[in-house]
C-alpha cells in the first residue's frame, strides 16, 4: 500500500520534472540568445555583427527609453490597480447570485476571455469614436455639445487595458471569493458593523495577499500588452513593448530591441521580487 | 556578342526542358499583402501563367523591414520564402549589402531593356539583382466633407484649420521630412547634416499638436479618414485612388512642390531554386503593355517611358502627375539610420 503510493508520488515526480524541464529549456535556451544578442553591435546596413559592446545598453540610458520605461511601469501598475479595483466587489457580487446567473457571469468572462486583444481593442476604438459610438449618442441627447472622438487617449487605452484584464482576474478570484469563510463577517455584521465597514475592515485585509499577488500578476500581464497602446493609446502613451517591437522588427535594430527587453525584464524581476519579499513580510507578522 | 549567344543556348536548353518536363513549375511571389498582393494575383500573374505554363503561388508579406528581418533569418536558414519579393530601394540596398540576393541575367531578361534607365540594378560583375516593378506616389488626402477645397502645397499641413485631425505615417521615410525639406527649406540639402535634419524633425513637430493618428497600419488611417474621424494627412495615392472610384468623399492632391514618389522593385532570395523561371517572369512584367495593365488595374505609377505605353492621358493622370515629384533621400536614411530612428520616434512618442 505505502509503497505503491510512493511509486505514484515518484511517477507524479517524474512527470513534473520533465514539464519543468522542458520549460526551464525553453524558456532559458531563447533567454540566452536574447542576452547574447543585446551585446551584438547593430548594422544600420545589414543586420548586425556579432561583438560584445555595451552600446546598446547606454543607449537605454539616454532619456527617451529611460522616459519610456517608467511610463510602461506606470501603466500597467495603474491599469492592473483598476482591474483588481473593479473586478474585486463584482466577484463579491457574482459568489451571492443564484447558481444559474452565477454560471451565466462565470460563461460569460471566459467568452470575453477568448476574445483576442484585437477583437477588444477595434470594439473600443469604434465605441470611442466619434462617428459612431458613445460621443454621438451622448451629441444626440445633448449631454455633449461638440461631440469629439474619445481615442486616441491615455484613458482609451486604459479601458482598453481594464477590459482585457478584467475577465482574467475575475475568473482567478472567483472560486475563493466563493469559497471563503464568511462567519467573520456575519459576526461583525450581527455586532452592528455597518456593510461598508465590514467590506474595509474585514473582506480586504483577509484577502489581502490574494489581491497583492492578482495584482502582481496583472502587472506584468500589462506590461507585454501591445495592441491597446498602438490602437487606443497616443504615441506618448506607447509602453515599452511597442518601442521594443518597433526597434527589433521596424528598424531591424535586434541587438538594441534585446537589450531593452533584457533591462525591462531586468527591472519587472526587482519588482517582483521586493513586492514578494514585502508580502511575505506582512503576512508573516499577521499570522505571528 | 558572346552574350547573345549564351542567351540564345540558354534558350534552347530552357526551351528543351521546358518541353520534355510534365511537372508545372511553380513560382512563389510575395507582395505586400492586402490589396497589392490580391491585385497582382488577380491581374497580373494569371498572363504570366498563360503565356510560360509556369504557376504563380501568391503570398503576402508584412511591412519592409519586419519582411526584411523575416528574409534576413530565411538566409541564414538557407531558405527562401519566396522566389521573387517586391521591396522598396531601402530594403534593396540593405538586403545586397547583407548579400541577400540572387543574381539574375540581363541577357535572359530582354523584356527589362523596355525599363527606364537605372531600373535594372547591376552588380559590379553585370548581374542584376534587382529589377524594377512600379512606382507609387505619397500624395496628399483630404477628406472632401470637411475640406472642399483641394491643398495646393505641402505647407497646408501646418495651418490650424485641421481641427487636430491629421494622420501621419509614423515611420522617418514615408516622404514626409523630403516634403518639409523642399517645401520649407529650399531643397534636399538641408537633409546633408544631422543639425539640418534635425531642423526639418523640430519643423515636423510642430504638426503634433494637429495630429491625432500617427499610423503604422494603412487600413486604420483609411477607415478613419473615410469616416471623417480624420480630415487629412499623409497617404498612398493608389489606394486613395480606389476608394475615390468607390464614391468615398476622399482627395487625392499632388501639391505644388510635387508628390513623394518611392520605387519598388523585385528581388530574389539568394536560395531560390528556380532562377530561370524568375528570370521569364521579369521579362514578362517590364513589358510596356504589362506595365500599362498595371498602372490600370492597381494605380501604380509604370516604370516604363509613358511614350512606349498605350495609356491614354486621363489614365495616366490617375497615376501620377507631370510635377517634378519629391524623391526620399533613401541614401540619407541609411546613412544615418538609427539615429534618425530615433530621434524622429522622440520627436513623435514624446
Amino acid at each position: 500500500m505505502s509503497t505503491a503510493s510512493r511509486a505514484d508520488t515518484a511517477t507524479a515526480y517524474a512527470l513534473g520534472l520533465g514539464t519543468l524541464l522542458t520549460l526551464g529549456v525553453f524558456f532559458v535556451v531563447p533567454l540566452i540568445f536574447m542576452v547574447i544578442v543585446s551585446f551584438y553591435k547593430p548594422d544600420p546596413m545589414a543586420f548586425y555583427k556579432e561583438a560584445f559592446v555595451w552600446d546598446n545598453y547606454k543607449t537605454f540610458f539616454s532619456s527617451f527609453y529611460y522616459t519610456v520605461s517608467l511610463r510602461s511601469l506606470w501603466s500597467s501598475l495603474l491599469g492592473a490597480v483598476l482591474v483588481v479595483v473593479i473586478a474585486f466587489p463584482a466577484v463579491l457580487v457574482i459568489v451571492d447570485l443564484s447558481r444559474r446567473w452565477q454560471l451565466f457571469w462565470v460563461i460569460l468572462l471566459l467568452s470575453l476571455m477568448c476574445l483576442s486583444e484585437v477583437i477588444v481593442g477595434f470594439s473600443w476604438l469604434i465605441l470611442l469614436s466619434e462617428s459612431a459610438g458613445l460621443p454621438r449618442l451622448f451629441g444626440a441627447l445633448g449631454i455633449w455639445e461638440n461631440p469629439r472622438s474619445l481615442s486616441p487617449s491615455f484613458g482609451a487605452m486604459m479601458v482598453g487595458m481594464v477590459t482585457i484584464g478584467f475577465s482574467i482576474v475575475a475568473l482567478i478570484l472567483f472560486p475563493q471569493a466563493a469559497r471563503r469563510d464568511r462567519s467573520l463577517e456575519e459576526a461583525a455584521m450581527t455586532l452592528g458593523t455597518p456593510p461598508w465597514r465590514v467590506f474595509f475592515t474585514v473582506l480586504l485585509p483577509t484577502f489581502r495577499t490574494t489581491l497583492l499577488s492578482v495584482t502582481l500578476t496583472m502587472f506584468v500581464y500589462l506590461l507585454g500588452v501591445f495592441v491597446m497602446p498602438t490602437m487606443l493609446g497616443r504615441p506618448k502613451d506607447w509602453t515599452m513593448t511597442v518601442i521594443i517591437s518597433d526597434k527589433a522588427l521596424g528598424d531591424a535594430n535586434l541587438p538594441l530591441g534585446a537589450a531593452l527587453a533584457v533591462v525591462m525584464l531586468i527591472v519587472t524581476t526587482v519588482i517582483l521580487l521586493l513586492s514578494m519579499l514585502t508580502t511575505r513580510g506582512a503576512t508573516g507578522r499577521s499570522t505571528r | 556578342m558572346i552574350r547573345s549567344v549564351r542567351a540564345l543556348a540558354f534558350a534552347a536548353t530552357s526551351l528543351t526542358f521546358a518541353s520534355t518536363t510534365t511537372v508545372a513549375e511553380t513560382l512563389t511571389i510575395s507582395a505586400w499583402g492586402g490589396f497589392f498582393e490580391e491585385t497582382l494575383a488577380a491581374e497580373i500573374y494569371p498572363g504570366f501563367t498563360a503565356e510560360t505554363g509556369i504557376e504563380v503561388k501568391s503570398i503576402a508579406q508584412p511591412e519592409d523591414s519586419a519582411w526584411m528581418t523575416q528574409l534576413m533569418a530565411a538566409a541564414r536558414a538557407k531558405q527562401a520564402p519566396a522566389d521573387l519579393s517586391l521591396v522598396t530601394d531601402e530594403v534593396l540596398i540593405r538586403g545586397n549589402e547583407a548579400g541577400l540576393w540572387a543574381k539574375l541575367n540581363p541577357a535572359n531578361m530582354a523584356g527589362t531593356e523596355a525599363l527606364k534607365d537605372g531600373y535594372v540594378i547591376l552588380d559590379d560583375g553585370g548581374m542584376a539583382y534587382g529589377v524594377g516593378a512600379l512606382a507609387f506616389y505619397t500624395t496628399f488626402v483630404t477628406n472632401t466633407d470637411f475640406a472642399p477645397d483641394a491643398p495646393a502645397s505641402w505647407a497646408d499641413l501646418w495651418e490650424d484649420k485641421w481641427d487636430n485631425k491629421l494622420g501621419i505615417i509614423t515611420t522617418p521615410n514615408s516622404g514626409l521630412m523630403e516634403a518639409t525639406a523642399k517645401t520649407f527649406f529650399g531643397g534636399y540639402e538641408i537633409m546633408e547634416t544631422r543639425e539640418g535634419l534635425e531642423q526639418v524633425i523640430a519643423k515636423i513637430a510642430e504638426l503634433k499638436p494637429q495630429v491625432s493618428l500617427w499610423y503604422r497600419d494603412e487600413g486604420q488611417f483609411q477607415q478613419s479618414l473615410e469616416a471623417g474621424e480624420l480630415n487629412a494627412g499623409l497617404y498612398y495615392h493608389d489606394v486613395a485612388m480606389l476608394s475615390i472610384w468607390d464614391g468615398k468623399p476622399i482627395a487625392s492632391t499632388f501639391p505644388k512642390e510635387g508628390g513623394v514618389v518611392a520605387d519598388a522593385y523585385w528581388v530574389t532570395p539568394r536560395d531560390s531554386k528556380n532562377i530561370s523561371a524568375v528570370e521569364k517572369f521579369l521579362d514578362y512584367v517590364s513589358r510596356p503593355e504589362v506595365q500599362a495593365s498595371m498602372a490600370r488595374t492597381m494605380g501604380v505609377f509604370p516604370v516604363v517611358p509613358r511614350e512606349s505605353m498605350d495609356l491614354t492621358d486621363e489614365e495616366f493622370s490617375a497615376v501620377g502627375s507631370d510635377i517634378e515629384p519629391i524623391r526620399v533621400q533613401t541614401h540619407i536614411h541609411l546613412r544615418e539610420g538609427d539615429w534618425l530612428e530615433s530621434k524622429y520616434q522622440e520627436m513623435i512618442a514624446q
